[in-house]
């Protein structure tokens, strides 16, 4: 089963900091919702176990995540692949980084390929999830980048 | 059909509605399945399969499903290599499958490891440690892109190609030139869609080998415990009489337990090796994903005919999906089964049938589910392609059947594609089922609602069967011939005990053995134990499917008993002091011809035989028999079907369904009512319900029952049943089997009566399973293309 998203996000943080913030699997690995655990491997790549809820699926999926920062600041590309409980979950996305005013704005894009029960479960109920999905990532990204935040962080 | 019930002992116990003598212990939960029975020291399996429907395996790593608390051991593809165990022999030995993946997957939930630990949980939870790196493949899903060979899926054959092979039967030249000369002409594209018997037990095994006796004994969901016992001793090497298969209560089969599948075999070499019990019991997503599918036949179906509604022609060109293995569940020269019924009820002067079938990356199978191998999708084709004909002639579905019929006279009828069909009357039935539903008035009202721009329909099938394999100059299952066994065993006061190689799935043989023995003997039916499934008891069979348990091993029941009967007179002449020649068997007991009143019941030669036999005579009552059919039989029934189409939502409501039956001579019509209740709802399901689908991808995307849907009463129609009596004139009591009747006739009924109501609107055809989604597209696009 191949599924498709994209979508365009205004995050409240100048270019820089959020280039910089989406570089760090740390980063990216704290915005994920449901995670259980996290490995750092490198500076580009971590691992997750998230719990996962769908349908009749239920259980620990691991996850391997690489970061793929395009030279000139502009372009991050993502490959997640992984899966449990019998099922593969493979996704590609990438985002375009651009300045908006005094915020930032991404428009993202993700190709996801599902096997095995999961892709049985059926496409409504997997996209609500996704978009659950989608939707906390990006609000926690956005949480974490807005400026008292990052004075915090500072 | 006259369902009294009688509940007391019977004498005359044929064609009796006894209630079934096994269903006391089933309605109170005293079933024995697989599943529970627990030896001790028993381990548990559980396999992993892989989410690929085509892929590579580059590393297997079971090292931290070694270290799961409880985990005993974790199997590859690879540790059954090295005990030669890692590929199998298919059911009809021309193809061979992997047990556990080996180099590549082939489908998705193929089985890769097995894991055996101390409890069904443990085994679980070690499964899902076993690291398996894939490298994906592109998958071919769809048999039509297999056939372009441009991806070889099965690289471990020598010949390179998708293709598994060409099957024909009839005249491919006259059948052609028939057809090209037909004043009128159809063909079309019919699918039986890929689906799946679903037993509500999965399939299961306890595998025990005993290190004390040397003995391995398989407490096994199998529908032919003899030919299991047979193929697990040619794989394995173990001399038979050290197997021993017990096949318990089974909660259905249908076809589905009739092959070997990975499991078994896992949970076998695991007990062999460990010296103790392991148990294997598949979820439901596992009998839905791995083993034998049903179907899964795109048939073109061609006929040719007369303007006056004669049929001249008869072709039907098939490409089968075979998935990843060719595991297809048929007799051995039979590729295609019995395909070649396709010509149905209908006295076609020429017809050329031909298969292809071709490897894909989907589960292996094509067994028969409820029926005698792909005589369910022969049935389809040609009923379809009959009313497909009688659209474009403007004839009515039942004229045209009765215009067609092979006549009562024309029995034995040698078909143009090589069956001899023993006996019917077809307008005979036909017409009992057209008075009976009031088929006149019902056309009336369909046209009153027609006027309205309501969409009612009826729909006609008029099947034939070919069951009962088989004489075993023709029917073999690797080499095996396809006879069946009965051994009946008269205790001294008059009861007894009858084994049969056949195994119940629910089908009642403990009922309806008993009655036919009961009738020969003059027993009590209430006191004929009947027992099944064990391997070292019972006589040698090939077990119970295909609708050949009467017809086979029903005959090997009656022919035993009339061998104790020959007996029996003998010892009945010793008491009556007499000649034999002057001794007959009259209204259940033995007398002298001429006096009528001086008589010998079985009871009093029973206890003879064992205090008082016969001089120069064995004592004992018993016998054995072997059954080799001289000839298949031809059950075949007239459907009716009448459906209320909702042109808004899509939505198909059965109003009405007539089934007419005749499968020859009824041993007890209650236990023929509740098969046909039971094969009726399951063709319903596959009508409007059920398939096992692929997506583009090779997910296989019904997995489970909320995926694939198994109807409840709320959805199941009321079923109105009758019968006709044509007895088979080579059966030994005229019976012809019925289990499969309604399964292979109603799906062609529900559809002929849909598009029988989509008629007005110009649509002609729609593949099963006729979903409120699909009907509704069906009118939403038949609308569009309307004239303004």
């Amino acid at each position: 089963m191949n599924l498709e998203y994209s979508g365009r996000e205004q995050i409240p943080a100048a270019l820089d900091a959020v280039w910089a913030f989406i570089s760090d699997p740390a980063n990216i690995a704290a915005c994920m919702p449901d995670v259980i655990d996290t490995t750092i491997v490198d500076a580009r790549t971590f691992d997750v176990v998230v719990q996962i809820a769908v349908g009749p699926v239920r259980g620990k999926f691991k996850f391997h995540v690489v970061l793929d920062p395009q030279p000139g600041g502009a372009r991050m590309n993502m490959k997640i692949s992984g899966g449990g409980f019998g099922s593969v979950v493979d996704l590609d996305a990438g985002a375009d980084i651009a300045r908006d005013g005094d915020g930032t704005v991404l428009d993202w894009k993700g190709r996801a390929t599902m096997r095995g029960p999961v892709a049985t479960v059926g496409g409504r109920v997997i996209d609500a999830q996704a978009k659950r999905v989608i939707s906390t990532t990006f609000a926690n990204v956005k949480a974490r980048l807005t400026p008292a935040t990052v004075a915090e962080t500072k | 059909m006259s369902t009294s019930i009688h509940n007391e002992s019977e004498k005359h116990a044929m064609g009796v509605a006894m209630k079934r003598k096994e269903d006391p212990r089933f309605i109170r939960g005293k079933g024995n399945y697989v599943d529970d029975i627990t030896l001790p020291g028993m381990l548990f399996l559980s396999l992993v399969h892989s989410p690929y429907p085509h892929a590579r395996i580059k590393k297997i790593d079971k090292t931290a499903a070694q270290a799961s608390p409880g985990v005993i051991a974790v199997l590859t593809g690879e540790d059954l290599a090295a005990h030669n165990l890692a590929w199998i022999p298919t059911f009809h030995g021309y193809d061979k499958q992997m047990v556990l993946a080996v180099g590549k997957v082939l489908f998705q939930y193929q089985e890769v490891a097995g894991v055996i630990a101390t409890s069904r949980e443990a085994a679980q939870d070690g499964a899902e440690l076993v690291e398996v790196d894939y490298e994906p493949l592109d998958p071919v899903v769809d048999p039509y892109e297999a056939a372009k060979d441009e991806t070889i899926l099965r690289d471990d054959r020598e010949n390179k190609t998708n293709h598994i092979y060409h099957w024909e039967v009839g005249k491919r030249a006259e059948t052609d030139a028939a057809l090209a000369a037909s004043e009128v002409h159809v063909k079309e594209r019919v699918f039986f869609q890929r689906c799946h018997p679903a037993p509500l037990e999965t399939c299961g095994i306890i595998a025990d080998m005993s290190p004390a006796t040397g003995r391995l004994t398989l407490y096994l969901t199998s529908q032919a415990p003899h030919a299991h016992r047979t193929v697990v001793s040619l794989v394995t090497g173990i001399p038979e009489d050290k197997i021993h298969v017990i096949s318990p209560d089974i909660g259905g089969g249908f076809g589905n337990k009739v092959p070997v599948y990975p499991g078994y075999v896992v949970a076998a070499a695991a007990s062999v090796v460990l010296g103790v019990p392991v148990k294997w019991v598949e979820t439901r997503t596992e009998n839905l994903t791995t083993t034998g599918f049903a179907r899964d036949y795109h048939m073109d179906v061609e006929i040719g005919a007369s303007k006056d509604g004669k049929v001249t022609a008869l072709k039907v060109a098939t490409v089968a999906d075979h998935g990843a293995f060719d595991a297809a569940a048929d007799p051995t020269k039979y590729p295609a089964g019995m395909f070649g019924i396709c010509t149905g009820s209908y006295d076609f002067p020429v017809a050329f049938t031909e298969l292809d079938a071709y490897f894909t990356n989907k589960a292996p199978g094509g067994i028969a589910y409820r029926c005698s191998f792909r005589v369910t999708e022969a049935s389809y084709a040609i009923e379809r392609g009959m009313d497909i004909l009688g659209r474009k002639l403007g004839l009515d579905s039942a004229e045209l059947r009765l215009k067609n019929f092979i006549k009562k006279e024309q029995f034995p009828y040698p078909s143009p594609l090589g069956f001899v069909y023993d006996s019917g009357d077809y307008a005979l039935t036909l017409n009992k089922a057209l008075d009976t539903i009031g088929y006149k008035a019902l056309r009336e009202e369909q046209k009153e609602k027609r006027a309205r721009g309501e969409l009612m329909g009826i729909g006609i099938s008029t099947f034939t069967e070919v069951v009962g394999a088989g004489p075993s100059k023709h029917f073999d299952i690797m080499g095996i011939k396809m006879f069946d066994s009965a051994e009946i065993r008269v205790h001294p006061t008059g009861s007894a005990i009858l084994r049969a190689g056949t195994k119940s799935q629910g089908q009642g043989h403990e009922t309806t053995w008993a009655q036919i023995a009961a009738e020969e003997l003059g027993l009590d039916p209430q006191n004929i134990m009947v027992e099944e499934g064990d391997t070292d008891t019972a006589p040698y069979g090939l077990g119970t499917y295909a609708s050949r348990s009467t017809p086979v091993a029903g005959a090997a029941i009656a022919m035993a008993s009339r061998k104790i009967r020959d007996k029996a007179k003998k010892i009945a002449a010793h008491l009556l002091e007499a000649a034999e020649d002057d001794v007959e068997w009259v209204d259940y007991k033995f007398r002298v011809k001429g006096i009528p009143d001086n008589t010998i019941t079985m009871q009093q030669v029973a206890f003879a035989a064992y205090t008082n036999p016969a001089p120069n005579s064995e004592p004992g009552l018993e016998a054995t028999y072997y059954y080799d059919p001289p000839n298949l039989t031809f059950p075949y029934g007239a459907y009716i079907a009448v459906v209320d189409v909702d042109k808004e939502t899509g939505f198909v409501k059965v109003r009405r369904f007539l089934a007419i039956d005749d499968c020859g001579t009824v041993i007890n019509p209650m236990v023929v009512e509740g098969q046909i209740h039971g094969g009726l709802t399951e063709g319903f399901a596959i009508a409007f319900m059920q398939e096992i689908s692929y997506d583009a991808s090779g997910n296989n995307l019904n997995t489970n029952f909320t995926e694939y849907l198994v109807p409840t009463s709320l959805e199941t129609p009321h079923w109105e049943t009758s019968n006709t009596v044509t007895p088979s004139p080579h059966h030994p009591i005229g019976a012809k089997g019925v289990g499969e009747s309604p399964n292979v006739g109603s799906p062609a009924a529900f559809v002929n009566a849909v598009m029988d109501a989509l008629a007005p609107l110009g649509v002609v055809h729609i593949d099963m399973p006729l979903t409120r989604e699909k009907v509704w597209r069906a009118i939403r696009s038949a609308e569009a293309q309307a004239p303004a």
